[in-house]
């Protein structure tokens, strides 16, 4: 008996921890779709196909596909190129923003295609292999097998995670966003420009996507739906935020990290799609705000 | 005395056909208060945020003798026009001084490090909560919160929409006490809509009855200083309406 719990023990640490781990990337993809929907009400369904395209961007300009560049300079290229489609997909639906966010919504799936329809042109249907250069070693602490990759992620995503709470709680460009987030009437009486507030979203939510994309590639292989599909994740972590937070991103990240691959190890693998839309279904019953949603609001 | 705002000709509609406001015309001058009165609905609301530009309109509107119809509305924040929406309109979850932040968001941030320390000093009512949420200050104090926050940007015309709404008679007094306060101190030019006449007839010089969107009289505070007088002009211009 307490054999079995032991196993149950030495198995269920490094369970989440890498769970934690890939947590982690499915929030910065979280992150990305919640800031675009708290700022300009749309939820972005063409986040995973453009970060999808990003990546094989990076594997086209590394590889010698496209060109012959250093990693750093391809990536480099890529965010340049993601931050001007961003710039492209929102001064195109900027006009339905201001009319109908569920227009502005539906035309986001286009682009999605989009994105999906020019990475198979020019990239092809074939699955490729985009390694990063992170570290390679591994360690054994407190039982944990923790690997180079492990700790490029989670020092990414802190630096990257930390960078982005900052700008948005101490900056006056975060005052402006939260201020539009909350208030959009108030922020345009104190004359602050919507759109370019909606744009720096657009293109903060693009780059956390590819640097998402980017970290969890070297789990598995780059295929024209791999981003998307990682995607899906991200998007079960900013229901579980509410789709209104930012920490509520974060927390549901890590949580949708942890319970996947404890449902994939304990339960079946075959099924985790399926695990994944019921977690999406029972927080939008159980939490329908988010999980971190607090009490709040005008007094009078 | 140098005329800060003119408004000729302006019509307001919603959508095609509703029309809020009817070819109104009126000028302020420069350290000039002057109150826009009505019943809901007749179109001082609709007034303001055409001079904001919040919402598309007809006709002229001047600033400073310049024309700025086709300017946006926070083009018209960076030359000085101010609203200070009806109903408050602050940033519930930010702070106190966050929101003042946000009011002086086009100022070097010397200036609005300046501007925060004079608001506060203002209306020392929120001075010792600025570190608080501003949903959790009362009615009142939100009240000076947005007032405060329309000052942040160093305004040359203040649209105040109905300050006293929803507050209780002492606060409505301590709200006028500060724009008294602040009239006496400022060259500052205000538009003031206010149902509340006794309030507004303290810091007014001049007022405008509206009724359906248009002008039906004006009267200067001098007129309407003695009681008798100021009932006379209400139940000619606004009648019924008004007293309801």
């Amino acid at each position: 008996m307490s054999d079995g719990l032991g196993n149950i023990l030495l198995d269920l640490f490094p369970l989440m921890w890498s769970g934690m781990i890939t947590g982690c990337l499915y929030a910065l993809g979280a992150l990305g779709l919640v800031m675009i929907f708290k700022s300009s009400q749309v939820v972005n369904f063409s986040h995973g196909n453009v970060a999808g395209f990003a990546a094989f961007l990076i594997y086209g300009f590394s590889s010698g596909v496209l060109l012959n560049l250093s990693w750093g300079v391809a990536v480099l290229l890529a965010m340049i190129a993601v931050v001007a489609i961003a710039f492209l997909i929102y001064a195109v639906i900027s006009p339905l923003v201001f009319e109908s966010e569920l227009t502005a919504t539906i035309s986001t799936l286009g682009f999605g295609l989009i994105a999906q329809g020019a990475t198979l042109l020019i990239f092809g249907a074939d699955i490729v292999n985009l390694d990063l250069p992170i570290p390679r070693f591994s360690m054994s602490f407190l039982g944990l097998f923790i690997t180079g990759y492990d700790l490029t992620v989670l020092a990414v995503a802190v630096v990257t995670i930390g960078t982005l709470f900052f700008v948005v709680d101490y900056t006056k460009l975060g005052i402006a966003f939260r201020a539009i987030s909350e208030n959009p009437f108030a922020a345009e009486v104190c004359g602050l420009n919507l759109r370019s507030i909606h744009l720096f979203s657009w293109i903060v939510a693009a780059i956390l996507g590819v640097v998402g994309a980017l970290l969890i590639v070297p789990t598995t292989f780059l295929s024209v739906t791999t981003v998307a599909a990682f995607m899906l994740q991200a998007f079960a972590a900013a229901v579980i935020g509410g789709f209104a937070s930012l920490p509520g991103s974060l927390v549901g990240g890590i949580l949708i990290g942890i319970l996947m691959n404890l449902f994939t190890f304990y339960v079946s693998a075959e099924f985790t799609s399926t695990f994944l839309l019921v977690l999406i279904l029972l927080a939008l019953n159980v939490f329908p705000n988010g999980i971190l949603a607090r009490a709040g609001g005008s007094r009078v | 005395m140098t005329e800060v705002l003119s408004v000729s000709g302006l019509s307001v509609f919603y959508g095609t056909s509703a029309q809020a406001v009817e070819n109104v015309s009126f000028a302020v001058g420069d350290g000039q208060v002057v109150t826009l009165l009505g019943a809901n609905g007749a179109g001082k609301t609709s007034i303001m945020k055409a001079i904001a530009g919040l919402i598309p309109s007809r006709g002229e509107i001047l600033f400073g003798g310049e024309p700025i119809s086709a300017l946006p509305a926070r083009e018209r924040v960076k030359r000085g026009i101010i609203y200070v929406p009806e109903g408050r309109e602050i940033v519930a979850n930010m702070s106190v001084r966050e929101n003042l932040v946000l009011g002086g968001y086009h100022l070097a941030a010397r200036d609005r490090r300046t501007r925060t320390e004079m608001v506060l000093d203002l209306f020392p009512e929120i001075a010792n909560k600025a570190d608080r949420a501003a949903w959790r200050l009362s009615g009142g104090e939100q009240q000076m919160l947005a007032i405060g926050r329309g000052l942040m940007a160093a305004p040359k015309l203040l649209l105040l929409d109905e300050p006293s709404l929803g507050l209780a008679p002492m606060l409505v007094r301590r709200v006028f006490d500060r724009l008294a306060a602040i009239r006496r101190e400022s060259d500052l030019a205000i538009v003031l809509v206010e149902q509340n006449l006794a309030m507004s007839m303290r810091i007014c010089d001049e007022l405008h009855f509206l009724r359906g969107g248009r002008i039906i009289g004006h009267r200067t505070a001098a007129d309407l200083k003695d009681n008798a007088a100021r009932q006379e002009a209400i139940d000619a211009y606004l009648g019924a309406a008004s007293a309801a």
